[in-house]
């Protein structure tokens, strides 16, 4: 490349300049080290041990902050070391030999080893104790600890997802006998457990034994669980809380965003927001209704009602902050005469009714279906709402399929092969997809692997199985003083390990 | 009096029993599985089956009462799945909130209500009374988690005169955990004491109406007198009464208040264990609410007698 001497003095002007700020912006933007932090989150954890419930309120107190595992989930969506430094897997997939860090200790004292690996492993697979996810740990045929720094687990089948799910929550590393889990968690993180005040807070404090010597940054961090909205964000504006995890009450990120002491970063998380169609139920068994259903739905008004805007629409089960996601939301644009149109082609040109179940705790959901109703309702579709608890949700649409519409959020991260499973409470079975995803599932290429996920989304973005609706915003609201916090949620986690507070 | 005591003692446990036999029918007909809301969507059939043998959910019903039964009788109330924690050490510590938001709200309620209601009776008609009854349909209309709200944006966020809301624990920090209660306790005592003295007015002016006051004027006694001495101990009875049912009511029914100021109060403790099918956890609190309610009627009673020596407990 040629440049003249005009262009050639800008050029070199325009890299001084940017010199300039990248160093300016690396001074004002240094750690403070110390400090008390405030976190407020809507509902409290059922117990605190990440390995046997499922509430993702555990893993946002304690992943990473107290619980670590071989590897995690950094800020990007990508799987980084944690406890083990370094690892090699066998070529045809089927073991892994991690390499552990060493001078690790746990928050009681004793040494970090690979037999704490192997405890740790054998319990959640081993049926000892009942986990939520076993697919996750089905795979494993042993672990074991050659020396103490080493772990070498066998798998029965290559699992491409192996090295994802090891870095769950689910698949934290405790303590070689460790008892009292669920309400003394011992990890190995940067923050110990202090306290527990049972429908109030849990306290962690800095570990003085961490093993990465500059982390963490906050001296203490307090998680403040506080149900109503309002009262949150009286606690934000007070001073009494120094940061929201996530507003689940989005309208309110536009008032926060105005105060000059608050702000919100709006980043992607986990939870998909869908409308689920009981695939096995007249008329959703017929793809001519399920498209209907999908050009009848107006997803940035809903969108825009139940979300204020925020969120992404999607069109496949994936998250936008998911390395393999897809942009497939164009695929069935609005479009209600076309809706009628397939509805008349199918035999409804009547229309038809059908029943919504909502569970009522989640208002994403409540607020999302009112407006898939009202948009359905256009088209000749009536729906009859029916509001059901959390436990009821479970038991009548999960269990027992005994629904016929109902929409909610899959919070999972990477679930997208639940569409591979016909006794899922979906009931869809196509045996393409579910060749598709068994064999994503069992690719270790990762570019191959890629490709093969863009089939799956392709497949369910075309079938369209359920209707889908957005991606929600992950919205965490702070004071201006506090830095480096997540912007996406890329597992149900509030990592506070890097965060600082401003002086 | 003595067998007075001890029909009244079987009563209560007689109704206790009942009740709580009731509570578990209930939570056992209710859908909803306690295994599936722990181990949520993704838990295999086998998990959720060795999950409820752990929590003894597969015994027969009529094993699992028994047990619970057994046990309460014995001062143990079990466990609970959420917290997994003893049920009884749960509510004590949520009656460390509760109890005294109760006497709070309560105090600051009726030294509010019983004077401005008895004013209002003997300004009958005038401008004070106008006043007192403007005061209390306000009272009554405002919902408490708005009044709450307003309070928290006021007192709080505004001046920063009082805690956004949570609660500090009495042994870490007391004054703290006075200064918490302050907000939400005048909050109940706002909404309580509306209807307080209207009550406290209605029933002042009907004792105002008897003879034997007129009798007490024509004898020449000072009005403040005549009110201290002959109207206010007739006119408490029902006012008591009233106090008494809102006592009953603030012990778990304070829940919007105390999710507003985010307080670990008992009501929202059970909130929370319906929604998660905690049945052990639901049937301690309720059996403990009922248990609470039925010591303070006895107690109503009791002053009834104090207030009015003719009403004789038998």
């Amino acid at each position: 490349m040629i440049f003249s001497s005009r262009k050639k003095a800008l050029v070199l002007v325009l890299v001084f300049l940017t010199f300039v700020t990248l160093s300016g912006l690396a001074e004002t933007e240094k750690p403070v080290r110390g400090g008390e932090l405030t976190v407020a989150l809507p509902t409290e954890p059922p117990g605190l041990d990440p390995t046997t419930n499922t509430a993702a309120v555990i893993d946002r107190v304690l992943y990473n902050n107290v619980y670590q595992g071989l590897v995690r989930v950094n800020r990007n969506g990508e799987v980084v070391p944690a406890l083990a430094r370094e690892w090699e897997v066998a070529s045809d997939g089927t073991l892994y030999r991690f390499h552990l860090k060493q001078g690790v200790k746990f928050h009681d004292g004793s040494k970090f080893t690979a037999e704490d690996v192997v405890f740790s492993l054998n319990r959640v697979r081993g049926g000892e104790v009942s986990v939520p996810n076993p697919e996750y740990f089905e795979p494993i045929e042993a672990v074991r600890a050659p020396d103490p720094l080493t772990v070498e687990i066998l798998l029965s089948r290559p699992n491409s997802s192996f090295l994802f799910n090891l870095a769950r929550g689910d698949s934290v590393i405790l303590p070689e006998g460790g008892s009292n889990l669920t309400t003394h968690p011992v990890g190995t993180g940067p923050f110990e457990f202090v306290n527990w005040k049972r429908g109030s807070s849990v306290t962690l404090e800095r570990f003085e034994g961490y093993y990465e010597e500059e982390l963490p940054y906050l001296d203490r961090v307090v998680f403040k669980f506080i149900g109503d909205p309002s009262t949150r964000i009286a606690g934000l504006r007070s001073g009494g809380i120094d940061a929201i995890a996530y507003l689940n009450s989005p309208e309110n990120a536009i008032s926060i965003k105005e105060s000059p002491s608050l702000k919100v970063l709006e980043g992607v998380t986990t939870w998909e927001v869908i409308l689920s169609m009981n695939n096995s139920r007249e008329p959703f068994s017929d793809p001519l209704v399920r498209k209907a259903i999908n050009y009848a739905i107006d997803r940035n008004e809903v969108i825009e009602g139940a979300t204020f805007g925020f969120g992404e629409p999607i069109g496949s089960l994936m998250s936008p902050s998911n390395p393999n996601y897809l942009d497939l939301a164009w695929l069935y644009p609005h479009d209600p005469d076309r809706a009628k149109e397939l509805l008349k082609q199918a035999g409804y040109s009547e229309g038809f009714e059908a029943t919504l179940t909502l569970p009522s705790t989640y208002d994403l959901s409540l607020r999302s279906g009112k407006i898939v109703a009202d948009q359905l309702e256009k088209v000749g579709i009536k729906l009859d709402i029916q509001k059901v608890s959390w436990a009821q949700w479970l038991e009548r649409v999960f269990k027992n399929a005994s629904y016929d519409l109902t929409v909610i959020g899959h919070a999972e991260a990477f679930d997208i092969s639940i569409y591979g499973n016909p006794d899922y409470y979906f009931r869809y079975d196509n045996e393409r997809l579910q060749e598709v995803l068994s064999r994503a599932g069992r690719e270790m290429d990762d570019s191959r692997r890629g490709k093969l996920y863009a089939v799956a989304q392709w497949i369910i973005a075309e079938d369209v199985p359920s209707a889908f609706l957005f991606s929600a915003p992950s919205l965490p609201a702070m004071r201006e003083t506090v830095k480096n916090w997540w912007k996406d949620y890329p597992l149900p986690v509030v990592d506070v390990t890097r965060v600082w507070k401003e002086s | 009096m003595l067998s007075y005591l001890a029909r009244r003692f079987l009563g209560l446990l007689l109704t206790l029993l009942a009740v709580s036999f009731v509570i578990f029918l209930v939570l056992k007909v209710l859908p909803g599985d306690p295994a599936q809301v722990i181990l949520g969507i993704n838990a295999k059939p086998a998990e959720l089956e060795r999950l409820r043998a752990e929590l003894g959910l597969n015994k027969p019903v009529h094993l699992q009462y028994g047990s619970w039964l057994f046990g309460f009788f014995r001062g143990n109330m079990g466990q609970s799945f959420f917290y997994e924690k003893g049920v009884g050490e749960l509510i004590r510590s949520r009656l460390a909130v509760t109890l005294p938001l109760t006497l709070f709200a309560t105090l600051l309620s009726t030294s509010v209500a019983i004077p401005l209601g008895t004013f209002a009776a003997t300004k009958k008609g005038k401008l004070g009374d106008y006043g007192v009854i403007a005061l209390s349909q306000i009272g009554i209309s405002i919902p408490a988690f708005w009044l709450g709200m307003l309070g928290l944006l006021f007192f709080s966020v505004q001046f920063n005169l009082l805690p956004s809301g949570g609660f500090p624990g009495w042994g870490t920090n007391p004054l703290g955990s006075i200064r918490s209660l302050v907000l939400p306790a005048a909050t109940l005592a706002v909404i309580q004491s509306a209807a307080l003295t209207r009550l406290t007015r209605s029933s002042t002016l009907d004792v105002l109406s008897r003879d034997y006051v007129s009798t007490a004027r024509g004898k020449g006694l000072r009005e403040a007198r005549v009110i201290y001495k002959h109207v206010l101990g007739n006119s408490l009875i029902s006012v008591l009464t009233l106090i008494g049912l809102q006592i009953g009511q603030l012990l778990a029914g304070a829940v919007v208040i105390e999710m507003v100021f985010h307080l670990p109060g008992l009501g929202r403790l059970l909130v929370l264990a319906v929604q998660q099918r905690d049945l052990q956890l639901v049937q301690g609190i309720v059996t403990v609410l009922v248990g609470a309610i039925i010591v303070i009627n006895f107690l109503v009673d009791m002053t009834y007698s104090w207030l009015d020596p003719r009403i004789r407990l038998s």
